[in-house]
């Protein structure tokens, strides 16, 4: 008994010995600066965040020339973070002329994307919001060319200002003015104030290109349904052909004249 | 009578003017003379720690730990505060040719990398909280349990010599004294734990009870041990009794008198890890058990002491093995040569070595507690009444057999001011063979016990090669 009393403390003697080698070897290495904390960690304010994976939901990102302003996105959010407005040109075919997320209030939850039938939203994996970048008051209007756009107080001051008239009531200077700090494309705005419109030759610019696309796809619609119109009968013929001489031997003598026909026909 | 005694005497006659001082100015004496540079010394080495702490965590688990937060915000506010009298630029020129002399810029730079202002930030941040107290709590016990965790932590040290010269009571029973006054701590969890109301804290409470009076007794014992080896209660005569004026002044200390000595140094410092409630041992505040434990509903300052009192504690565990076993205050080579400097500079060195050994204990701590993983509560007590209290009885014997028959004790050397005691006398054959015997039969078991019953876990075969 007393023996196994030894080997008790002699085992737990040896393994806490072992354990404490164990950390200590990390102790050391890191002390001397050559352990995981150097060689792992990064230091993220300083260094360079890296993207977390593929499928990281990060800020999103509307592609105003495919949007087609149809509230699904609103209505799937669980935070109200979207505004939008929508105009007709003279085809009487809406468009987006504005679309503000307020990122403030965006939650990350993705479920716009989902619902979104044109796939013009999407999640990018960037990820970082700078107040030292984006003002001075968490404004968060660009896009993802316009990441160093910075607000100065007055700025701040005028885009509030600015972002209170309406907009047919901005005179040129504002609009120029705004057009080389927020995105004037309409794309990708995000910001508590966002101010996404289109400016009149972007305007044009963009219901040019929509025109020739919707052109181009009332073109390939038409050829697509002519082309289903052609299988459809051509189908159709092919379940006939199929049919007859299933059904034919059994009713009456299948004359060879109907097979031939399909045959050539098919 | 220490001599910071006869400076409490002074200066209460002092403040007493002409005749005999009063007990108020004997107690504004004490305080002005004892209590504050106390705590002006422990209350920054225990906060300290903390950070001492998470830097040796973060290096065990390969962490980098706290290294944004620096000192330049406080100095900041510092220069603020003290020119407050002047305008705004005026302060900031001066805080700016402040950081400008030499070494500063670099100290501010360690001290961010160390995270030294997290200090601060957390002392701001404790103070700003709010002050809950439960509904169903025993108000007056509920408050004031945190101060006697604080004063069962603090107590002990009046007794603990720091220096030669600066030893704040040299009680006869100054041994006793320090382990009486740190079981008051067990008062202190207790009554935080019932004062809360909260099933957890009580839970914790009860566990912290159990868990500190069992382990009173093998610190106890260890504590007996050395006092049977040294023949007094005294701790400033027990640092006395480890002088050797030897150039190799080590060998004069306790921990290197028998094997059984220092059986009991372990034994009395894992006691100590137990009774400071710390991992392998922190039954009573096992978070993933218990959430928080004694200290769940405790927000603030309130919680501040007891995370304070705790951080002093582990210090007195540690002043208790270094002054009990590595000498004390005495620095492990050259000692006759140092209590022959001047006053102050002796003072200033064996304050110096004794804060290291401190720390080391500080630091192996630290180290047990980011390598062991909690014990059960069967396990805790197993290894307190199977195995620590056995030890140490065996230990006694061991060093009671070891004076007998050493032969009795002569006069030791004169120490300082310290007069000359008894102490055992064993001579160079007798401290080896007091070594060799007990050393031979452990081993002689050890193997023996292995072999009837030793069978390595594979992991650890795998980690020590071979093994037993």
């Amino acid at each position: 008994m007393i023996l196994e009393w030894v080997n008790d403390i002699c085992e737990g003697v040896q393994a806490f010995v072992t354990g404490l080698r164990t950390t200590g070897h990390f102790l050391v290495e890191n002390l001397r600066n050559e352990g995981g904390a150097t060689a792992i960690t990064r230091q993220y304010p300083q260094q360079p965040a890296e993207v977390v994976g593929d499928r990281q939901r990060g800020h999103l990102f509307n592609k105003a020339e495919i949007c087609i302003v149809c509230f699904a996105c609103d209505k799937a959010c669980p935070v109200d973070c979207f505004k939008m407005e929508m105009e007709r040109n003279e085809d009487n075919k809406p468009h987006c002329s504005r679309f503000d997320i307020d990122l403030s209030k965006c939650i990350y939850c993705g479920l716009c994307v989902r619902a979104c039938p044109t796939d013009s939203l999407s999640m990018t994996q960037a990820f970082e919001l700078d107040p030292k970048i984006d003002g001075a008051r968490f404004l968060f209007n660009r896009n993802s060319e316009q990441l160093d756009v910075h607000f100065d107080e007055d700025d701040m001051q005028r885009l509030h200002r600015l972002s209170a008239m309406p907009r047919a009531e901005l005179s040129a200077e504002d609009r120029d003015w705004l057009a080389a700090r927020v995105d004037s494309r309409g794309q990708h705005l995000i910001g508590m104030y966002g101010l996404g419109f289109y400016a009149p030759e972007e305007k044009a610019r963009v219901d040019e290109e929509r025109e020739v696309k919707k052109k181009a796809k009332d073109a390939a619609a038409a050829k697509a349904k002519a082309a289903a119109a052609a299988a459809a009968a051509a189908a159709a013929a092919a379940a006939a052909a199929a049919v007859t001489p299933a059904v034919t031997p059994a009713v009456i003598v299948a004359p060879s004249q109907p097979l031939k026909d399909d045959g050539g026909g098919a | 009578m220490s001599d910071l005694g006869y400076a409490v005497d002074a200066l209460a006659q002092w403040l007493a003017g002409s005749g005999k001082p009063g007990w108020f100015a004997v107690l504004l004496a004490a305080i002005t003379v004892w209590v504050l540079p106390m705590l002006l010394v422990i209350f920054p080495i225990a906060s300290l720690g903390q950070i001492f702490e998470r830097k040796i965590a973060a290096a065990i688990q390969r962490r980098v730990g706290p290294n944004s937060v620096g000192l330049d915000g406080p100095l900041r506010f510092a220069f603020r505060m003290l020119l407050c009298f002047l305008p705004r630029t005026t302060q900031d020129k001066a805080f700016a040719t402040f950081t400008n002399l030499p070494g500063i810029r670099q100290f501010l730079r360690i001290a961010k990398s160390l995270g030294l202002g997290q200090l601060a930030a957390d002392g701001v941040k404790m103070l700003g909280k709010e002050d809950l107290i439960p509904a169903g709590a025993d108000g007056i016990v509920f408050r004031l349990a945190p101060y006697l965790a604080l004063t069962g932590a603090f107590l002990p040290f009046c007794v603990v010599p720091f220096a030669h010269h600066l030893v704040m009571l040299e009680v006869p029973v100054g041994a006793l004294y320090a382990i009486a006054a740190s079981g008051v701590t067990v008062m202190a969890l207790k009554m935080a734990g019932w004062g809360s109301g909260s099933k957890w804290s009580m839970l914790g409470g009860m566990r912290a009870v159990a868990q500190l009076v069992s382990y009173e007794i093998p610190v106890g014992l260890a504590v007996a041990g050395v006092v049977l080896w040294c023949g007094t209660m005294d701790l400033h005569a027990i640092v006395g009794q480890q002088y050797h004026s030897g150039v190799f002044s080590l060998l004069g200390w306790n921990l290197l008198q028998s094997p059984f000595l220092l059986l009991l140094a372990c034994v009395l410092f894992f006691g100590g890890l137990a009774e400071c409630q710390r991992t392998p041992f922190d039954m009573a505040e096992a978070e993933s058990e218990l959430v928080s434990g004694f200290n769940i509903e405790y927000s603030g300052l309130r919680w501040g002491m007891f995370a304070m009192a705790e951080y002093t504690e582990m210090l007195l565990v540690g002043s208790l093995v270094a002054t009990l076993f590595l000498g004390g205050y005495q620095s492990p080579i050259g000692e006759q040569w140092l209590v022959s400097l001047p006053v102050a500079i002796e003072t200033l060195l064996h304050i110096t070595i004794f804060i290291l050994k401190v720390l080391a204990s500080f630091l192996l701590m630290m180290w047990i507690r980011w390598t062991l993983p909690r014990f059960r509560v069967d396990q805790v007590m197993r290894l307190c009444w199977l195995t620590l209290v056995p030890l140490c009885l065996l230990s006694l014997l061991g060093i009671a057999v070891t004076m007998l028959a050493g032969g009795g004790a002569e006069m030791g050397e004169a120490y300082g001011r310290l007069p000359a005691r008894l102490q055992p006398q064993l001579g160079t054959t007798g401290h080896l063979l007091g070594w060799a015997i007990p050393l031979a039969i452990g081993i002689v078991v050890v193997r023996i016990a292995r072999k009837r019953h030793g069978q390595v876990h594979p992991a650890l075969q795998r980690l020590t090669g071979g093994g037993a």
